[in-house]
């Protein structure tokens, strides 16, 4: 930027960076290309497990694409857009992070070559839309498979293979099975639509200790909760709970209230007012009969006592999430003013109300075999561990759930990327002009998924996958052909019963070519801009 | 102040004076225009603001991408100051209206350098700038009814073909028109159509593809209900807005009741929870069943609403309860209140919608008020990978509702693709040579100035500039010339083959208001910076104030 006369011009401000053109465009490539290689290893049945230590020392060990990104901090502009699509695709799906990352970075690295071939990004753009609308396309009429939703077996082994590729593999069965009863649990019917909430209404309770085969769902609540006072029952079979989101206890208004005392009786006055006040909400509690009480605040000893007189157990300073499920599973209304308490607020659907101490800590729960509201109890050695397995059962959850609501299949192990590599390249053949190459390029992408997946169990890469090629042309038939990720193998899907979500695969493409073309579009990075909407006046350089 | 200076004046600083100010104005000024030059056209592409926190946004959008940039030069911040107005008055061309300004400047200071006075400069541009909109009025636009309503989604189609939804324009220029025809609105008074684009709610969800991107024939609106035990499903709503907190009354001003009695103390208490259920009885007795308010709901009122089986959502954006209101026909109560000193709520304030419904959309919760009784409302949400695309999407998308409201508004349309800038070059030499003064040079600039256009649109696809900018002038000189080739006037670049083309025919189609405005606003902010012939920059005062009083 420099003047006419020779002395330079100052137009943006010096500590702005400016790159643009090529160098950008191959920059964001790379950067893309080095995202995927960090996780390229955690895909498939044979994947490694990343062991992450955030600044602070805390451990992180997981192959999970998206819990691992999570942790890296980047820099460069693209691997950020790059991170953000691992978090997409978790939200979307739940499944399938590893797999986004991987084929948008190879989805990148594919547009390389024709940057430096001089094709304008705009037709390589074009290019990739078509190919992702056709694979879209293919993958829905061609390529799956419709199961039917009661049939337990089959969503089994759709759980199987998503649960293939974790740590928790080596207890396959019992995921299975929890995953499987968790969500068809909470699966409420709302009005001819399938209401599955697995954020509001299956929790996990991780409880350090015993082995991972003691890992149960219940059906039910677990808090980890100890009733408020020794001497209340611990164990009441068909309780009726009241459910409160209020004080037991004596709370002065919201207004400023000063109360000022001029006689030396007020005080005990005063005091007698308190207990009068307490002992009228808990009148009104016992009034309708209640086994237990739940409330979100707190309850004072005053009323423990009298509660505890009228036989009542009671717990106090429960979640709201909690109550919500103990609302779930209970059939009561939460209450928030114990004189607007009334008989058809208390809930008596739930079965058993017990509490059990395991290891050191106490655990409460309220169980009913009708209920809507799971927990999941989760065991294990370490609290490492457990958060991995919990990772794990999150991906389960989320795949059964997506399988319910959208019940298509489509192969695993590769073989439906490589079905539509196969359809692709013959569908470019028929594309008139450059835009040919580019569309080509998407399809030797989707090879990247059955590749790795050879690469990653130590197999010969080559080999196995022009076999594969050579299979997939043969016949139409054979687009269940697939790679098996423990033996590097071809195997048809069929037999070994790899199955995955359609909604999981296709979200897959479109989050990767969707954010290749947005990176694609690129040419030019400016640096060390404001901050949008802050002010930058002077005021930031007043001395002192 | 001529002379020393420095001395005469108390203030010390820097000052540069006659034509190295100009020049400097019209380098920093050509920077400017460069560093947006490559975004321009279908084939343009985006640029990448990072910012100090490392925040990234992807922009083609020239008034985003200047807004982004720190620029210092005082002649810069002129032209990032255009791009924000042609932003706000017409929300597209942006881009445009910056590089016309930067070649105009360019150019007059050709002319200055060669001793033409800056005033006959400037006399010359505003001549030229006058003519060009008449001709372009009366001869280059033509009404949206002669194409009806495909005119529009072609306008839309334009407007985001050098976006980053480009390549799926035809979804959402369908969208985009669909959503500005249901806010329309006929003032009963004037009978004047309005469309209040603002009223259009843009969603964004991540999830999915672009494509899937959903237009709502209702009012979508970012919350959720308020507790789980409410219903998620009302059909046949009534809807209450309000504009308070309903939580427990709260002495403002920290007022404090002095009491007595210590008896009194509960009855204070009780009242305080009484106030509030009072207000909620009425409510819910006019018959709402939906009731969405701006501030808190406290817990201990979400069971009136859940046993009324009430649908209650808390903490609204006030800016959208207000288009609730609007399209649902409801009163925006600020409080219950009313003239006898009494509080009531009245059937008449709600609104009346078909469906009101908690949808669930990627992760979050959205609520759809769908039918609104008094008024059609509509809401777009878009779907994408990630925050950064979805930010330009909407970007972009509002970039195109401007353009459809303005082609509805002013109901006039231009070719796009270059056709304009060529036809008015064409026609401003010829009038040039009817000018007998010196003004004759400055619109003969003026002309030259406005090909930067298509040429920058060519260059940018890489196509040879010179070869389809004299093809272009060529016929829209045979248009201007014979009568009977007058069809010929719509010729502009097709970018994606080279050629020249009927744009008109293809659906390359521009709101005439746009290109007027551009042409206007860029010739206005090039005479200002030329208007300039001496800078004074002051040096920073020096603390010394400060140092004084705070040591």
């Amino acid at each position: 930027m420099m003047g006419a006369g020779g002395q330079s011009i100052i137009v943006l401000s010096q500590g702005t960076k400016r790159e643009s053109g090529h160098h950008v465009q191959i920059g964001n490539i790379t950067a893309c290309k080095t995202i995927a290689d960090v996780i390229r290893t955690s895909l498939g049945p044979r994947a490694m497990l990343k062991m992450l230590m955030d600044p602070m020392g805390g451990i992180v060990m997981t192959n999970d694409g998206n819990a691992i990104l999570r942790e890296i901090t980047v820099k460069h502009p693209a691997a950020k857009s790059m991170i953000d699509i691992a978090r997409t695709q978790d939200e979307e799906t739940g499944d399938g992070t590893t797999s986004v990352i991987v084929l948008a970075g190879e989805v990148m690295s594919q547009a390389q070559q024709f940057l430096e071939q001089k094709i304008h990004p705009t037709i390589i753009i074009q290019a990739y839309r078509n190919a992702l609308e056709d694979a879209i396309k293919l993958a829905e009429e061609k390529y799956s498979r419709v199961i039917d939703v009661n049939n337990d077996e089959e969503i089994k082994t759709v759980v199987r293979s998503c649960l293939g590729t974790k740590m928790i593999s080596k207890w396959m069965d019992l995921a299975v099975d929890i995953a499987l009863n968790a969500v068809k649990t909470i699966r409420v019917d709302k009005g001819g639509v399938n209401e599955i909430d697995i954020k509001r209404y299956c929790r996990i309770e991780k409880i350090p200790g015993g082995t991972i085969e003691d890992c149960k769902v219940i059906k039910g609540v677990v808090l980890n909760k100890d009733v408020t006072h020794a001497k209340m029952r611990r164990r009441i079979e068909n309780p009726r709970v009241v459910l409160l989101d209020c004080n037991l206890e004596y709370k002065k208004g919201e207004s400023q209230t000063s109360l000022e005392i001029v006689r030396e009786e007020d005080i005990s006055k005063i005091l007698e007012q308190e207990e009068i006040a307490i002992r009228k909400q808990c009148d009104e509690i016992i009034a309708v009969k209640p086994d237990i009480v739940f409330t979100e605040k707190g309850i004072s000893d005053l009323a423990q006592h009298f509660l505890l007189k009228a036989g009542i157990t009671a717990l106090r300073r429960c979640k709201k999430t909690d109550n919500n499920r103990l609302a779930r599973v209970t059939g009561a209304r939460i209450v928030n003013d114990t004189c607007d308490l009334r008989e058809d607020d208390v809930g008596t659907t739930a079965e058993l109300f017990e509490i059990t101490k395991i290891g050191d800590e106490y655990y409460t729960y309220v169980t009913s075999s009708k209920t809507t509201a799971v927990t999941v109890c989760l065991r294990g050695p370490s609290k490492d561990v457990i958060n991995e397995v919990e990772r794990n059962l999150q991906d389960a959850l989320h795949v059964v759930r997506n399988v319910l609501l959208n019940p298509r299949l489509v192969p695993g192990g590769g073989a439906l990327e490589m079905a539509l590599a196969h359809a692709l390249v013959e569908k470019g053949k028929s594309i008139e002009g450059v835009r040919q190459w580019p569309y080509k390029a998407v399809a030797r992408a989707l090879e990247v998924i059955p590749r790795t997946l050879v690469q990653n169990c130590g197999g010969s890469t080559i080999r196995q996958l022009t076999a594969l090629r050579a299979k997939h042309a043969q016949s139409n038939d054979n687009w269940t052909w697939g790679i098996d990720g423990c033996s590097g193998k071809l195997v048809d899907m069929k037999e070994l019963g790899i199955w995955d979500p359609l909604s999981v695969r296709l979200q897959v493409l479109k989050t990767a070519v969707e954010t290749s073309v947005m990176l694609l579009r690129i040419d030019d990075i400016v640096s060390g801009t404001k901050k949008s909407g802050g002010g930058d006046g002077p005021v930031k350089e007043m001395p002192m | 102040m001529a002379g020393a200076a420095e001395s005469i004046l108390a203030l010390t600083g820097k000052r540069t004076t006659g034509q190295s100010i100009r020049s400097q104005n019209v380098t920093a000024a050509v920077a400017i225009a460069n560093i947006v030059k490559s975004s321009l056209g279908p084939v343009g592409l985006d640029k990448m603001l990072v910012d100090d926190v490392g925040d990234v946004i992807i922009t083609n959008d020239g008034a985003t991408i200047l807004k982004q940039l720190e620029v210092e030069h005082p002649a810069g911040k002129v032209l990032v100051e255009l791009a924000q107005l042609q932003d706000e008055e017409v929300g597209d061309g942006t881009t445009s209206v910056v590089i016309v300004a930067a070649e105009l400047l360019k150019l007059a200071d050709e002319l200055v350098k060669n001793k033409l006075h800056p005033t006959t400069v400037i006399n010359g541009y505003r001549l030229a700038c006058k003519e060009s909109v008449k001709y372009l009025n009366e001869n280059l636009s033509f009404p949206v009814e002669e194409l009806g309503r495909q005119s529009l989604v072609n306008a839309a189609k334009t407007s985001m073909s050098s976006k980053i939804i480009g390549p799926d324009s035809d979804f959402f220029s369908e969208m985009v028109v669909e959503a500005t025809e249901l806010v329309k609105v006929t003032d009963s008074a004037t009978g004047k159509i309005t469309y209040p684009i603002k009223a259009i709610n843009v969603l964004k969800a991540h999830g999915k593809s672009a494509r899937e991107s959903m237009l709502i024939k209702g009012y979508a609106l970012n919350c959720t209900v308020a507790c789980q035990g409410m219903p998620l499903h009302i059909k046949d709503a009534k809807i209450a807005c309000l504009d308070f907190s309903l939580q427990k009354a709260k002495m403002h001003l920290g007022i404090s009741v002095v009491v007595e009695d210590p008896a009194k103390l509960e009855a204070i208490r009780r009242e305080e929870f009484d106030i509030v259920k009072r207000r909620i009885e009425k409510i819910l007795a006019a018959g709402a069943n939906v009731i969405l308010t701006s501030g808190g709901i406290d817990d201990l009122c979400l069971k009136m609403f859940t046993e009324a089986g009430a649908m209650a959502v808390r903490r609204c954006k006030k800016a959208d309860l207000k288009r609730i209101a609007k399209a649902t026909g409801a009163t925006l109560t600020c409080s219950l209140a009313n003239l006898e000193g009494e509080e009531t709520f009245e059937a008449s304030q709600l609104g009346h919608a078909d469906e009101v419904a908690q949808e669930r959309i990627s992760d979050d919760e959205l609520i759809l008020i769908r039918g609104p009784k008094s008024r059609t409302a509509s809401s777009i949400i878009l779907r994408g990978a990630n925050d950064t695309m979805l930010d330009e999407m909407e970007r972009s998308v509002h970039d195109s509702l401007c353009v459809v409201r303005r082609v509805l508004e002013s109901g006039r349309l231009v070719a796009g693709g270059g056709a304009v800038e060529a036809a008015l070059n064409v026609y401003l030499e010829a009038f040039a040579t009817t000018l007998s003064s010196r003004e004759q040079l400055a619109v003969a600039e003026f002309a030259q100035a406005l090909l930067v256009i298509p040429k920058t649109l060519s260059s940018n696809a890489a196509r040879d500039a010179t070869d389809l900018v004299a093809k272009l002038r060529a016929f829209h000189h045979k248009a201007q010339q014979n009568n009977k080739l007058a069809h010929l006037k719509w010729a502009g670049l097709d970018l994606e083959n080279g050629e020249v083309r009927d744009n008109k025919e293809c659906g390359v189609l521009e709101p005439a208001m746009s290109k007027v405005k551009s042409i206007k606003f860029a010739t206005e902010a090039a005479i200002t910076i030329l208007r300039i012939d001496d800078l004074i920059k002051l040096d920073k005062e020096e603390p010394r104030g400060g140092d004084e009083c705070g040591m």
